[in-house]
């Protein structure tokens, strides 16, 4: 995914922050903002229009769509954040010990790292998901294996660089342990090249657990996730335009957001390194 | 020839790999699952509520699973080997016969929705490329965005909404005539688009910044016939490279896609049977996908060659 990544113009915008905070309270206070209970049922009003009561609708068994999208924002938003994590955490530890070990460790992790990256994830996720039974862990562990390869590399590529600079070799030569050195002078590039990467891949983090939710292998209904969510309105796209659009709109606006982000992030970054 | 030898050993080598991986994996999964395989196989086969013990013990005899588990394994590997992959324990139809009635199917989506995305994607990339930062670069660069923003189901939900259910044109989902392909291929070929015009892009910008470009302008050819003969083969090296690396997307597209046009493609197969645990056609859409990956894979390695015969000098040297 890091060609997304390639700033296409010259420019240095500050990452959107604000649709970020507003993705993050909605990860966090999502389910407390829900005006109904998501999951209670009332099937004198099903699949009905949008209305006071009920802002965005209905869906088939009548629950409140809005509560529902509200309520869902910590499966979908939260679960991808966690994903990311600790797929990153994973990928730039393996990626700085492949960039400070020995050569048969360094050809042990990136060929890994290789094999690993080549294999479709969803797919990956889905073999976990379909093999294990569903459920959150399944798929979290498919989509971390999936994942951190492009972390590895990242981390490694800038170790490596940064390893050889003149600052790390001062900081040597002046005694300092192989770990402060590490701490204090590699990690900090290597965050700052992962950082845009990690933004970038809670996005995708966000479609692949979705798209999960949408095949029926991700959480379980009555989960309010909003790929499962799509799958239940699916049968009723006719009736319920307005219901099937919000969860969409929910996906489609939070990976755009992390998606500029991420962008934005990159320039940034490669505009401070030049 | 040496070069293109030591690529296609390369990547048959991993293509093996990958799949006896997938092969060995496959087998832990199953096995490490809790519960009685046996009980569950005869769920899938007679229903939940008709299963009974006898049943149960009648299908462990006959799939063998009463076996130590070390025999198993390498029976299981064993006929792997030589192309037997089993039998479906839903359909009880041998795997390979459906692997190849759904590949079938697979294929011509893929076929017609690769070849929709790049005709979309060359010429928007290759304008967007002429002029960076101009006014078709912006507009492919937001339609690429929002693309890449959109995951395949949401694309497909938004075309069959429009066109199938709004304009009624189109039918929704089913697979008998050419006009059902339309829908899906699209979705395919507009998930494909978010990610190609950026590369295409990237590509034309950065050889026509090279010096033999400058060089063939500056001997009097025009734009368009400089970028013609010095051009296009020169920025076919990276977008070569990014197709075969599409291509993990494209099996992502096809699980969602084909599942929700109700297509009966691979990916809809392997959906369908992760949902019951077919185990034996699980495994075997997972091979046949790793093996095409690794095929494409190779292809793009060969075209690459074939494009940029520098790397067959450093091949050899």
């Amino acid at each position: 995914m890091s060609f997304v990544l390639q700033p296409t113009r010259e420019r240095s915008v500050p990452p959107a922050i604000s649709p970020l905070v507003a993705l993050a309270g909605l990860a966090l206070f999502g389910p407390f903002l829900a005006p109904l209970d998501p999951n209670a049922q009332d099937l004198m009003r099903v699949m009905e229009a949008p209305s006071a009561a009920h802002i965005l609708g209905t869906d088939h068994v009548g629950r409140d769509i809005l509560s529902r999208v509200l309520a869902g924002a910590p499966h979908s938003l939260g679960l991808a954040v966690l994903c990311v994590a600790i797929a990153a955490s994973v990928g730039v530890a393996l990626g700085l010990l492949a960039a400070n070990g020995g050569k048969v460790l360094r050809a042990l992790i990136m060929r890994l790292a290789d094999l690993m990256l080549a294999f479709p994830g969803l797919l990956l996720a889905l073999l976990f998901a379909g093999f294990l039974g569903g459920g959150i862990w399944p798929m979290l562990i498919g989509l971390k294996l999936a994942l951190w390869p492009q972390y590895a590399r990242m981390a490694e590529a800038v170790a490596t660089s940064v390893l050889r600079e003149g600052h790390v070799e001062a900081a040597r030569l002046a005694g300092f342990p192989e770990r402060t050195i590490l701490i204090r002078h590699v990690l900090p590039p290597v965050l700052r090249g992962v950082m845009p990467l990690a933004t970038l891949g809670v996005g995708q983090a966000i479609m692949s657990i979705s798209a999960l939710g949408f095949l029926g292998l991700g959480l379980k209904p009555p989960t309010p996730e909003w790929g499962a969510m799509i799958n239940e309105l699916l049968p009723f796209l006719t009736e319920g335009f307005v219901q099937m659009a919000a969860p969409c709109m929910m996906i489609f606006l939070s990976v755009l957001t992390l998606t500029l982000a991420g962008r934005a992030l990159a320039s940034n970054t490669t505009g401070r390194a030049q | 020839m040496n070069a293109v030898l030591r690529v296609i050993t390369l990547r048959i080598g991993q293509a093996l790999a990958t799949a006896a991986v997938l092969a060995s994996l496959c087998f832990v999964f199953v096995h490490a699952l809790p519960g009685d395989l046996a009980l569950r196989v005869a769920a899938a086969r007679v229903g939940d509520e008709r299963v009974t013990p006898e049943t149960a013990d009648r299908i462990r005899r006959e799939e063998g699973l009463d076996r130590p588990l070390i025999v198993q394994y390498g029976q299981w590997m064993g006929n792997l080997a030589r192309g037997d992959l089993g039998r479906s324990l839903l359909s009880g139809k041998p795997v390979t016969q459906e692997l190849t009635y759904h590949a079938a199917f697979t294929l011509q989506l893929g076929l017609i929705g690769w070849l929709l995305s790049y005709l979309i994607a060359l010429p928007l990339g290759i304008l967007a490329g002429f002029k960076p930062g101009g006014m078709i670069d912006r507009a492919t660069d937001a339609l690429a965005v929002t693309l890449a923003s959109l995951p395949s189901f949401l694309v497909g939900i938004g075309l069959i909404t429009l066109f199938a259910l709004t304009l009624r044109w189109l039918p929704p989902a089913g697979f008998r005539t050419g006009a059902h392909m339309v829908l899906p291929a699209f979705t395919l070929a507009l998930s494909l688009v978010a990610f190609s015009i950026p590369v295409i892009r990237n590509a034309v910008v950065e050889v026509r910044q090279s010096f033999f470009m400058t060089y063939a302008r500056v001997k009097g050819l025009t734009p368009a016939a400089a970028f013609r003969h010095h051009g296009v083969r020169n920025a076919a090296i990276p977008v070569v490279t990014y197709v075969a690396l599409q291509f993990a997307f494209v099996i992502d597209g096809f699980v969602v896609i084909e599942t929700l046009f109700n297509y009966p493609g691979l990916g809809e197969l392997l959906v369908k049977a992760l949902i019951v645990r077919d185990v034996p056609v699980i495994m075997g859409a997972g091979l046949i996908i790793g093996f095409v990956f690794a095929v494409v894979s190779l292809m793009a390695d060969l075209v690459r060659l074939w494009l940029d015969p520098r790397g067959l000098a450093e091949a050899r040297v």
